[in-house]
């Protein structure tokens, strides 16, 4: 045993001292460190987020540092856990489910956007004190220009649909519950987990994240994917291909409004607040539309753009935040509805 | 004690198979701990947003996370500890030197790697520890390693 003491001391005790130099060059940097939680498609490289960066960072002598998350549900975890003690200056990415899970437990800073020129969608998005939105989309289905066409809800019930709809988890993916809420709002309660129960046989609801979705079909493009409304702009703009369509349904369409929010224990609060200036500003909300082909919040800049006519004649959803305990109740419902159906 | 260090593959030399998959693991620890200390693995919160990110979805006892949850303030600590074990593993498994007992450090590490790592890595983590358990059962730093050296004259446990 001495000689495992011995040799573990001279292990650490070398690196110590080794360590003391080497590190040196690693804190060199005495700019300061903007500390941004995003989740992983933000941060990307091919995500708006190195963009913003580079952007902020040519203007305001500091370095940003990126905290990264699969999802809001890990980016508020993380929040919680380490947000204080290695300290967090800005999130980005909450949707309006989860704000009222970044109300428990954690605290904000007042933000008071409201002069801005906001699109007339994203004015409801606006009444509180704590998350300003920075992009938004509609969500619907997106498949094969000269495929099948779903018109309605109750179209997804035909024979011909099954085993060709690719819907994400309510459980584990944001586009997944907002199908979920989107189907009892449209329908109601009851009706809308009666119809739900005869649509697990014909569906694939069990997508753990909406990538995953869009891999699926990508795999196999004879099938329709629940995606935002702007999706098939990417393939006809990234791939020049114009054969994938956002198809119209009669029902509403439910929106998705993404937030970001400073906390209030915030180390570099002015930094956070110009970067935030720098997402509202019409430079900022043109690279989140054209790297998170996302609408823009702000009037005027999806103008003259292929974005200008994606949401034309599509009627949606009225914005709201729905409260945890109706979400936690949807989720419990729908779990109870996978086990007795066994699917 | 070089003689006995090649002497040994005429008495263990059984046990080469288990020499050559305990070099090659400390050839692998080495790279985890030179890459760890080549980047920024010291200098930013690597350690604690992995902590952040993965300990509450995992299996770890609440003691664990409540201490892990305090460990995350003080990560330069523990990303110092983890890389500092990474070496000893290396250079113990490498040359064959008390791997016995640097094996329980391996064991010990690998447990809180799988708290802390996700499921993506349980398996890798799971299987890892299987080896370290070999490794500590058999005593591997026998065969081509500087523990034969000892073990043939001191005897014990620990080589």
């Amino acid at each position: 045993m001495k000689h495992f003491f011995l040799f573990l001391t001279v292990v650490f005790v070398g690196l110590f001292l080794f360590n003391l130099n080497h590190q040196q060059k690693f804190t060199t940097d005495e700019k300061p460190i903007l500390r941004v939680y995003a989740y992983n498609s933000f941060t990307s490289k091919w995500g708006p987020g190195p963009v913003l960066k580079e952007m902020f960072e040519k203007q305001c002598n500091c370095r940003i540092e990126f905290a990264e998350g699969s999802n809001a549900g890990i980016l508020l975890q993380k929040l919680k856990i380490e947000g204080e003690g290695l300290g967090a200056d800005l999130v980005i990415g909450l949707d309006q489910l989860d704000l009222p899970k970044a109300l428990e437990g954690l605290k904000w800073q007042q933000l008071n956007f409201g002069k801005l020129d906001w699109e007339d969608q994203i004015k409801p998005a606006l009444a509180n004190n704590y998350f300003v939105p920075y992009d938004w989309g509609a969500l619907t289905f997106m498949g094969q220009k000269d495929g099948l066409v779903p018109h309605r809800l109750d179209d997804l019930l035909d024979p011909a649909f099954k085993g060709r709809i690719l819907i994400e988890d309510p459980r584990t993916s944001s586009p997944g519950f907002q199908f979920l809420h989107w189907v009892i709002q449209s329908k109601g309660e009851e009706a809308g987990f009666q119809f739900l129960e005869k649509l697990l046989p014909q569906a694939n609801l069990g997508i753990p994240s909406w990538s995953a979705a869009i891999g699926l079909f990508n795999k196999n493009p004879g099938q329709i994917v629940f995606t935002y409304v702007t999706s098939p702009l990417y393939y006809q703009l990234e791939e020049k291909r114009s054969d994938r369509v956002a198809f119209g349904m009669e029902e509403a369409l439910p929106l998705q409004v993404e937030f970001l929010a400073i906390p209030d224990f915030c180390r570099r609060c002015e930094l956070s607040e110009k970067f935030v200036n720098l997402i509202l500003s019409p430079e900022g909300q043109k690279v989140l539309m054209q790297k998170n082909y996302m609408m823009p919040v702000l009037k005027g800049i999806k103008d003259e753009t292929p974005f200008s006519d994606v949401l034309k004649n599509r009627h949606f959803l009225n914005f709201e935040i729905p409260s945890t305990a109706d979400v936690d109740h949807l989720i419990k419902k729908w779990g109870e509805l996978r086990r007795e159906t066994g699917s | 004690m070089f003689v006995a260090f090649f002497e040994s593959l005429k008495y263990v030399g059984h046990l080469l198979p288990l020499a050559f998959l305990r070099v090659f693991l400390g050839y692998y620890y080495l790279q985890e701990a030179l890459h760890k200390f080549n980047s920024d693995y010291l200098s930013r919160p690597r350690i604690a947003e992995q902590i952040a990110e993965w300990l509450p979805a995992s299996h770890a006892p609440e003691w664990y996370k409540l201490m892990m949850n305090y460990m995350v303030p003080n990560w330069v600590t523990l990303a110092f500890i983890v890389m500092a074990l990474e070496f000893a593993i290396a250079i113990s498994y490498i040359i064959g030197y008390v791997v016995r007992p640097v094996a329980f450090l391996g064991i010990f590490l690998c447990i809180n790697m799988l708290f802390i790592s996700g499921p993506s890595h349980e398996d890798f983590f799971k299987t890892l520890l299987a080896i370290h358990v070999m490794m500590a059962w058999v005593g591997a730093g026998r065969c081509l390693g500087f523990d034969y050296f000892f073990f043939k004259r001191r005897r014990g446990i620990w080589w």
